[in-house]
């Protein structure tokens, strides 16, 4: 056991570092912000090529998909300096993070290059179709159908919850292709193209933002190409579980840094803002003690997993510290909204608060951060499914 | 940053669980429970494979192993509901008199404990309940060659048995550390709720000692509290020992116990409070671990790491004691049944030098203080 990384590992920092100086936007060209999960502003998506290009934007990965084969650590120090300057990797997360992941993971060679170096060099973007108004924590019990006709798919059905679908070029939708089987082998997963007529997105409004994120999507008779399909026909329930494996080790770090941004202004307020008058009170002090405990042991369970992970040993923690980093989170944001009391609800952020080149929900009001955190504990899988998955496949509980 | 314990602590780890499976099976923690035993044989064995040198640092005549590796030993004794002076004598007494006295007259202080041949233990609180020496109270004066003691000391664990007791008291308003032969003092023990760690009222009154045992130069305020650092992180590793085992005997009852036709674990209501159990004791098990680590470094952060930890146990045992024995049903509420014996030491250990609350409380202050988390 120790405390340090390497020295290696340290001038992989340093010349991250350096690169981030030299090639981050302007603050000025920052003006244009997004307005959903799938929308990149101009100069979000010439910096987002700009980390494809040089090997920046998933280090993990080779180069030839906007990497350097950076290891595990390399990649957790690439994490560290994106969160302690406050810089998003990507406003399209899931365009980055799930679909393009999943198209390298399970796609072919002319997917790849098709569909998903185009969505991490921003040049397209991407939205994840897996939820249905049947289908929630049950995903697999899926409904939206897909027929093989000859060298093309028939879709019909409808999606819910689909987060940026409005502004996304296309969407990695899962479909039943066989209703005949057991339901997790009768899913397949399709690249659809946004425009293909009989695609119809319905935006909505979520409960922390003006600008809707969220989608229905309805599919009549929507006809997909064959070579749309990613991995093979009825196996998109791997396709589905799998498709996070190269970030798998990592996720953990948006927790981690989402809580200690976090517990960064809570500090400045209660030192000298808002909140002053909240820091002698013991029973705000006991549950900050808490939080600053989650966030240690948030980070030191992602470590002990990163170093298990380079061992070559199974990794079985991610449910549990989604649960812990989500839950947290909704934690202390409640703490600090009862402390701050009545301005708690006050809504104005301050402008200096927030850094251009992170996600615009990093800072809102405590009410309002604490309602976002439920996006936490919902999606991705709720806590209570992530506590199923936990006392069944860690724990050894029957299902 | 590697987060995980090196082959060689891996192994430590396994030896230390097989030779206490073999010498502090249940029977003998139940032995100690119904009064039939003090766990003395224990301590003579361990002694014999020189666990205390082990854990005593090189300076102090140990065998320098670091604090990684005590905390590997702590947890397996916690999970052994393992009684005796071990950790009284190594985490409390030793530290104490190490900060104290520094370390070369330390070493010559602590050779006996090396060996095996003395146990000692620190009374530090009067009362509170916080271990916080800016709180002590009792003194002590010179009186020719010898100093004269005044004041009673709480919750000295092995109080009544310990052979020496290092008391913090004023001298002339500076703390300070004061070696008490055990035999000098009356103590008067509490009726414990875990007979396998027992803690006294001692009373210093009209106690005289040689002045060559007041240890060290000057005030000790804070050689005290860097000592209390090592002890509180014992604790919280016992701690976690303790609700690992209640963990390990709920999770195997929930796969065994059969109702309406099915185990029990496979109801949600179970399933949730052993995730939720899981998750308290991975969350505890990584900040005990931080803090030994800070600890074998002396890095800067060990204060924190040390309540941190300390709390982190502290909320630990809290859900594993009342979901543990919850969960069991009624032969959980048994004298027959070993759970108890696990629960009770799990409830001492958050008792014990400062609640999960309190050092909470710290934690949120050091961290308002430094401004970083
Ligand atoms: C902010 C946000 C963004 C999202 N973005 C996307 C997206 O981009 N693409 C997409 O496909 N989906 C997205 N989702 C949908 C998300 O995946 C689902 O909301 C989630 O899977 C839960 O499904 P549900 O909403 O239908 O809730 P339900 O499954 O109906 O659950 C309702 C409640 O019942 C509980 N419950 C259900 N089953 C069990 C069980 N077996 N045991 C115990 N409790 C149970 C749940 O925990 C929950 O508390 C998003 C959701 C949110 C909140």
């Amino acid at each position: 056991m120790r405390l340090t990384y390497s020295p290696e590992v340290e001038a992989f920092r340093a010349e991250f570092s350096a690169w981030l100086d030299a090639n981050l936007p302007d603050e000025a060209a920052t003006a244009v912000r997004p307005r959903s999960s799938a929308d990149i502003p101009e100069w979000s998506r010439s910096f987002q090529r700009r980390m494809f290009d040089d090997g920046w934007l998933v280090p993990g990965y080779p180069p030839e998909f906007g990497g350097r084969n950076a290891d595990l650590y390399e990649q957790a120090v690439f994490w560290e300096e994106l969160g302690r300057r406050r810089i998003t990797q990507s406003f399209n997360p899931q365009g980055l993070g799930i679909v393009s992941a999943s198209i390298i993971t399970f796609g072919t060679g002319e997917q790849k290059h098709r569909w998903a170096v185009p969505i991490m060099r921003a040049e397209r973007t991407a939205a994840l179709g897996m939820s249905e108004p049947g289908a929630g924590s049950d995903l697999a019990g899926l409904s939206t159908r897909a027929v093989l006709d000859g060298d093309r798919f028939i879709v019909n059905g409808q999606k819910v919850w689909t987060s940026g679908a409005h502004h996304a070029d296309v969407l990695l939708a899962f479909v039943r292709t066989d209703p005949d089987v057991p339901k997790h082998k009768g899913i397949s997963a399709l690249i659809i193209e946004t425009d293909t007529p009989g695609l119809v997105r319905r935006p909505f409004r979520d409960i922390t933002r003006p600008d809707p994120d969220f989608n229905e999507v309805f599919f009549d008779d929507v006809e997909v190409p064959r070579e749309n399909l990613v991995g093979e026909l009825n196996d998109g329930w791997r396709v589905c579980t799998g498709s996070l494996a190269h970030e798998r080790e990592m996720l953990w770090i948006l927790w981690s840094q989402g809580l200690d941004r976090m517990l960064d202004d809570m500090l400045e307020q209660l030192n000298d803002g808002a909140g002053a008058g909240a820091a002698g009170d013991p029973v705000v002090l006991d549950g900050l003690g808490s939080s600053i405990m989650d966030s240690w042991a948030l980070r030191l369970l992602g470590q002990r997993q990163l170093a298990r992970s380079r061992r070559g040993l199974h990794v079985a923690d991610q449910s549990l510290l989604k649960l812990l980093g989500s839950e947290a989170q909704q934690k202390l944001s409640l703490l600090m909204l009862e402390a701050l009391g009545p301005a708690g609800l006050d809504r104005t952020v301050p402008p200096d608060a927030q850094s251009p080149y992170e996600s615009d929900r990093a800072a809102l009001s405590w009410a309002d951060r604490y309602f976002f955190t439920f996006a936490g504990t919902i999606s991705g899988g709720t806590s209570e499914i992530h506590r199923n998955i936990i006392a069944e496949r860690v724990l050894g509980q029957p299902r | 940053m590697e987060f995980e314990f090196t082959e060689d602590q891996l192994e430590l780890q396994r030896a230390v669980r097989d030779i206490l499976d073999a010498e502090a099976p249940p029977e003998l923690a139940r032995a100690v429970a119904d009064g039939e035993s003090d766990g003395a044989e224990l301590w003579g064995t361990l002694a014999g494979l020189e666990w205390p040198a082990m854990a005593l640092p090189a300076d102090a005549g140990g065998l320098g192993f670091g604090w990684v590796e005590l905390a590997i030993v702590l947890e397996e004794l916690g999970r052994h509901a393992a009684p005796g002076p071990f950790v009284a004598t190594v985490t409390q007494f030793a530290p104490l008199v190490l900060e104290a006295a520094g370390p070369e007259d330390a070493a010559v202080l602590l050779s006996d404990v090396a060996a095996g041949r003395t146990t000692g233990t620190v009374a530090v609180d009067e009362g509170a309940g916080t271990w916080d020496p800016a709180g002590v109270q009792a003194t002590t004066r010179r009186d020719g060659d010898h100093l004269v003691l005044s004041g009673t000391k709480h919750y000295v664990v092995d109080g009544a048995t310990a052979d020496e007791i290092a008391a913090v008291v004023r001298l002339d308003g500076e703390v300070r550390v004061v070696l008490v032969p055990g035999s000098s003092v009356q103590p008067v023990e509490v009726m414990p709720i875990d007979p396998g760690v027992r803690h006294s009222t001692v009373s210093l009154d009209g106690v005289r000692v040689p002045a060559d045992r007041l240890l060290g130069r000057g005030d000790a305020t804070r050689a005290t509290r860097r000592a209390l650092e090592e002890s509180v992180a014992a604790i919280a590793a016992i701690t976690l020992g303790a609700c690992q085992q209640i963990f390990d005997i709920i999770n195997a009852h929930a796969k065994e116990r059969i109702q309406f036709g099915v185990p029990i674990g496979s109801f949600q209501a179970v399933k949730h409070k052993l995730a939720d159990m899981y998750r308290d004791i991975e969350r505890a098990r990584v900040l005990v671990y931080y803090a030994a680590l800070t600890l074998a470094e002396d890095h800067p952060d060990r204060t924190l790491a040390a309540s941190m930890a300390k709390a982190a146990a502290g909320e630990a045992q809290r859900r594993c004691v009342q979901d543990g024995l919850q969960l069991a049903g009624g032969i959980g509420y048994t004298w027959e049944h070993d759970l108890h014996l696990f629960l009770r030491r799990a409830k001492v250990g958050e008792l014990h030098f400062g609640s999960a609350s309190h050092h909470r409380r710290r934690v949120a202050r050091l961290f308002l203080q430094s401004g970083a988390a």
